[in-house]
């Protein structure tokens, strides 16, 4: 199984996890989104993913996927709609890997 | 599964230290505001009724003694008890110096601790420190940050001076005080030193030291104690040490060393009982060794042992780990037929089994059935079946029971919470895995961590699989 297999190498990895709580300088956009200059990848996905709960910005007719406002498009590559499957996904595009 | 109950020790030897302590505490709970001291003991001597006058003034001293007595300064406490024992009319008695004492010491060092005592009994002429005085000091002592074992030596050797000669009592207090806090090695130390000099260990002592050995050292550091103790003390170890020690070595998955031990037993006259019985089977069902498990079972009967509620989940977790479900089921007819009652872990046990088989509709029906006989399911049985549900593909059935664990507030296990997202994600319902990964971290199931990697995770692989054009 695929999905064990990964969580296995996080749980083995560190790093992988440090990626993921650790807080960063978040780049200019996102700053005014979280409203911190400083937050953690899991943090963020957390506060955009509240946002998109309190806001009501699900499709009524399909769930799974997200009417961007103006807010959230300014984050989320400008689209107009997104997948709530791929949500973490564009969220990690803010979060580059560091270089050494 | 065949552990030891822990109630097999005799309460009264921790009473001796742990109890005054605990009780000053209580009352001290009770009467949170300050009465002025000085109202009670006017009234109590005209009314000269002695038991009515101690109870209050126990309870108004007590919480000045937590807050005052937390400087290790020893003039300073000094000074406290002169205080105290100056203001108050009506005599102190042993449990007060005891508190006192008992505060003072969990600051102080021993020195210091054994001077306030005898400052106690210069003062207080009428207070004669007894044996459970010099228990505080004692275990007070073992849990001194010093590494050697003389502040111990010291605190005995002040109580032999005293005329209070160690008992087992002293030796119990000792040990456990000493394993509480890790000191392994010491304990085993003084117990050899107690057996030589004042009191050996009773059985309760010496197995629970065996008990902690067996936890932290390797087996034959275990053997060679035992040995020792039996050849230089004459303690030998009994039908309880033969267990303990069965248990520890079926847990490492040695069960050939747990069948020896089992000659080792009869060859000392010992028959075994049921808590020997229980706990090589549950060795032999942790390797899925269902035949065996069986085999011990069979053994019991014509030993004459009669098998307990242990004995049947055991045998019935172990079968159906083997995938032996059906011969599970038939033990679990016998067991009611026996006038046992199964509860949650024999029902979850055989659930378990019924999943891993890809018969989760029948694990469903067991869960009706358990209801109908008034055996409650724990968050451990719903865990069982929705992630068996999940398996076997019946997302819909495992979406209700979802709901009703939901509503029920029953946490979800890693394993049940994973499968639940992955299924939701491959039938295309992540809105849906999005709200349980909600309900996981709202009911504090997982952490946020641990719930965010599965969901993204879970994501990331879909994607691929979708891309690779796989059927989901």
């Amino acid at each position: 199984m695929l999905p064990q297999r990964i969580k296995k190498t996080i749980t083995d990895n560190p790093k992988k996890l440090a990626n993921l709580i650790d807080l960063v300088n978040l780049p200019s956009t996102l700053r005014e989104f979280v409203g911190h200059s400083q937050a953690s990848r899991l943090g963020c996905f957390m506060r955009v993913w509240s946002y998109i709960k309190e806001n009501n910005l699900q499709d009524p007719n399909n769930k799974n996927v997200v009417n961007c406002d103006e807010k959230l498009r300014s984050i989320l590559l400008g689209k107009p709609q997104v997948d709530l499957a791929e949500l973490p996904a564009l969220i990690k595009l803010h979060f580059p890997k560091k270089l050494k | 599964m065949g552990k030891i109950p822990p109630s097999f020790r005799p309460a009264i030897t921790y009473s001796l230290v742990k109890k005054p302590p605990l009780t000053e505490a209580s009352s001290s709970i009770q009467t949170p505001t300050p009465i002025p001291p000085l109202h009670f003991p006017k009234k109590s001597s005209k009314k000269n009724d002695d038991k009515l006058s101690r109870k209050p003034q126990q309870s108004k001293q007590h919480p000045a003694i937590q807050n005052l007595l937390e400087s290790p300064d020893l003039p300073s406490a000094k000074k406290i008890f002169n205080s105290i024992a100056a203001t108050t009319k009506a005599t102190l008695d042993l449990r007060f110096h005891n508190a006192l004492l008992q505060s003072y010491a969990s600051v102080s060092t021993v020195p210091d601790s054994i001077s306030l005592l005898q400052h106690m009994v210069k003062t207080n002429p009428e207070f004669s420190p007894d044996r459970s005085t010099y228990h505080i000091l004692l275990s007070q002592s073992c849990r001194a940050p010093d590494s050697s074992l003389s502040p111990v030596h010291q605190t005995l050797n002040f109580m032999v001076s005293n005329g209070f000669k160690p008992n087992q009592v002293t030796t119990d207090i000792v040990i456990r005080s000493l394993c509480e806090v890790g000191r392994f090695d010491d304990a085993v130390e003084l117990v050899k030193e107690m057996s030589l000099k004042h009191s050996p260990p009773d059985s309760f002592t010496f197995n629970f030291l065996v008990k902690c050995l067996c936890k932290c050292r390797t087996l034959s550091t275990v053997y060679g104690f035992i040995e020792e103790m039996k050849n230089s003390f004459g303690i030998k170890p009994d039908l309880v040490t033969y267990t303990i020690l069965i248990d520890n070595v079926c847990n490492s998955k040695n069960l050939r060393e747990a069948t020896r031990l089992l000659g080792v037993l009869n060859e000392c006259g010992f028959k075994p009982d049921c808590f020997v019985y229980n706990t090589i089977m549950k060795g032999y069902c942790m390797l899925s060794r269902g035949s065996e498990a069986i085999e011990v079972f069979n053994k019991m009967k014509e030993e004459g042992v009669e098998p307990d509620l242990v004995t049947y989940n055991t045998l019935i977790f172990g079968l159906s780990k083997a995938g032996r479900v059906k011969e599970a089921r038939k033990y679990l007819d016998i067991m009611v037929e026996k006038g046992h009652f199964p509860d949650a872990v024999t029902y979850t046990s055989l659930m378990n089994g019924m999943c891993r088989e890809g018969n989760a509709l029948g694990a469903l029906a067991l869960l009706e059935e358990m209801q109908r006989k008034s055996c409650s399911p724990n968050s451990c049985t719903y865990n069982t079946l929705l992630h068996g549900l999940c398996k076997c593909r019946l997302l819909e059935k495992g979406i209700d029971l979802y709901r009703e664990m939901k509503s029920a507030g029953i946490k979800l296990e890693t394993a049940s919470y994973a499968t639940l997202v992955r299924t939701l994600c491959r039938a295309g319902r992540v809105a849906e895995a999005y709200e349980v990964f909600d309900y996981a971290i709202e009911s504090k199931s997982l952490t946020d961590v641990a719930a965010y990697t599965t969901l993204e995770s879970t994501l990331k692989w879909l994607k691929k699989a979708k891309e690779q054009g796989h059927a989901l």
